[in-house]
């Protein structure tokens, strides 16, 4: 989650949401520069006290000026389309999970190996115990062993949603009757949040997504327990 | 046999109203010009990338401006400096130094905006105390600060955010 005041992203949790910081730091600078030579321009342009209306053409900043864009923006696409196709690599997931959008909660399903199922609603404000997170928590976490290829399989059972946790990378648009799959990996274990982010009814603000990565031993453990409970 | 050393037609016409057929021409003479509009005439302007505009600033010379005008048909060195002033503010309304000093309207603009800021201010004031109820019981000191001690404990943005800048060996925040 982000601390208070924070404007920037998160940490990542996830190789390539790493990669995506770094692409961002790089277009943002090449924005501040573009940004600062046009203010620095228009600025002497209003305030010069020069005055020549006749200059008809001038062949040399013409060419200057149609290739040096060109360039930067084969500076910005280059990186953008590395990152686009690792996004897209054939992975081998340890784990498939789906993740069920509803009005207004998130069920999630492991099925691999048993049938577990379980609902994540929000817990309101007013149950929060000290120090939790308000609007953030919920009452069941998605637990997925850390350092491990997961697969998330996000759809839909009513209207749209979007299944997003910003610290790994991941938004995924859940789309009634579609299966869209997104993948992920936990670099460091640690509890994720993100909000559902698609407009979804009265509550799609208050349907959170909570991910916890924790070593494997953890994740056998709890994945019995909540068989049990089931 | 065909001549080729025919001069072009164009040379056999006097003037420009000769090129169109007689009757338009007599038209023309006979309807008269349509009524002058103001901005159709030379008109005076200060501008510093045209420095001579197209018409005197005074067109309607008084007497001492009359008399003035003729002793300049003389020698100018004759002039005094009040007189060669004189005659530069009938030419021209404003000198550069005029023209290049600007208006001071910026500063009734930003007047303006700080005003309007001001009065917004109020009226979010006012919202605040009679509008808006109470904020959740998570915004209390000891809920945050217990938030805070949850935030590192479960080590947020580790790497080079919130948690990075708490030294846990020492409890404190690092220096």
């Amino acid at each position: 989650m982000a601390h208070p005041t924070q404007l920037g992203f998160k940490d990542a949790a996830m190789p390539v949401m790493e990669e995506l910081l770094h692409f961002h730091d790089h277009a943002l600078m090449i924005v501040l520069l573009i940004s600062t030579l046009v203010l620095y321009i228009i600025t002497a342009m209003v305030s010069t006290k020069l005055t020549n209306k006749y200059i008809l053409d001038s062949q040399e900043i013409e060419i200057v000026w149609t290739i040096l864009p060109a360039v930067i923006l084969v500076l910005i696409a280059l990186p953008s389309l590395r990152i686009l196709y690792l996004m897209d690599e054939i992975n081998d997931p340890h784990l498939t999970i789906k993740a069920m959008g509803h009005q207004w909660y998130w069920s999630y399903e492991y099925t691999d190996y048993e049938n577990l199922g379980f609902d994540s609603y929000m817990v309101p404000t007013q149950d929060l115990a000290p120090g939790q997170f308000r609007l953030l928590e919920t009452d069941h976490r998605m637990v997925v062993p850390m350092e491990s290829p997961v697969r998330v399989l996000v759809s839909a059972e009513d209207v749209l949603h979007s299944w997003a946790v910003p610290s790994l990378g991941v938004k995924m648009d859940a789309v009634p009757g579609r299966l869209n799959q997104a993948a992920f990996i936990a670099s460091r274990p640690g509890v994720f949040y993100g909000q559902c982010s698609e407009i979804c009814g009265a509550n799609h603000s208050f349907m959170p997504i909570v991910v916890e990565a924790v070593p494997l031993e953890h994740f056998e453990n709890w994945s019995s327990l909540m068989l049990e409970d089931a | 046999f065909v001549s080729h050393n025919a001069l072009p037609t164009y040379f056999l016409f006097a003037s420009f109203t000769d090129c169109f057929s007689p009757s338009s021409k007599r038209q023309t003479e006979v309807r008269g010009v349509a009524k002058v509009e103001d901005y159709t005439l030379p008109a005076y302007f200060d501008r510093r990338e045209s420095p001579l505009p197209d018409i005197k600033f005074v067109q309607q010379l008084s007497p001492d401006q009359k008399s003035l005008k003729e002793k300049e048909k003389g020698s100018w060195a004759a002039l005094s400096k009040e007189e060669k002033i004189a005659l530069y503010r009938i030419s021209f309304k404003e000198s550069f130094a005029e023209m290049d000093k600007g208006t001071g309207e910026w500063k009734s603009v930003v007047a303006g905006i700080f005003f309007f800021i001001g009065f917004t201010g109020l009226v979010v004031l006012w919202q605040r105390n009679y509008v808006y109820g109470d904020v959740p019981h998570t915004f209390d000191p000891e809920y945050k600060q217990k938030e805070v001690q949850r935030m590192l404990d479960m080590r947020i943005n580790p790497v080079e955010g919130f948690s990075a800048k708490w030294d846990y060996e020492n409890n404190a925040w690092k220096k």
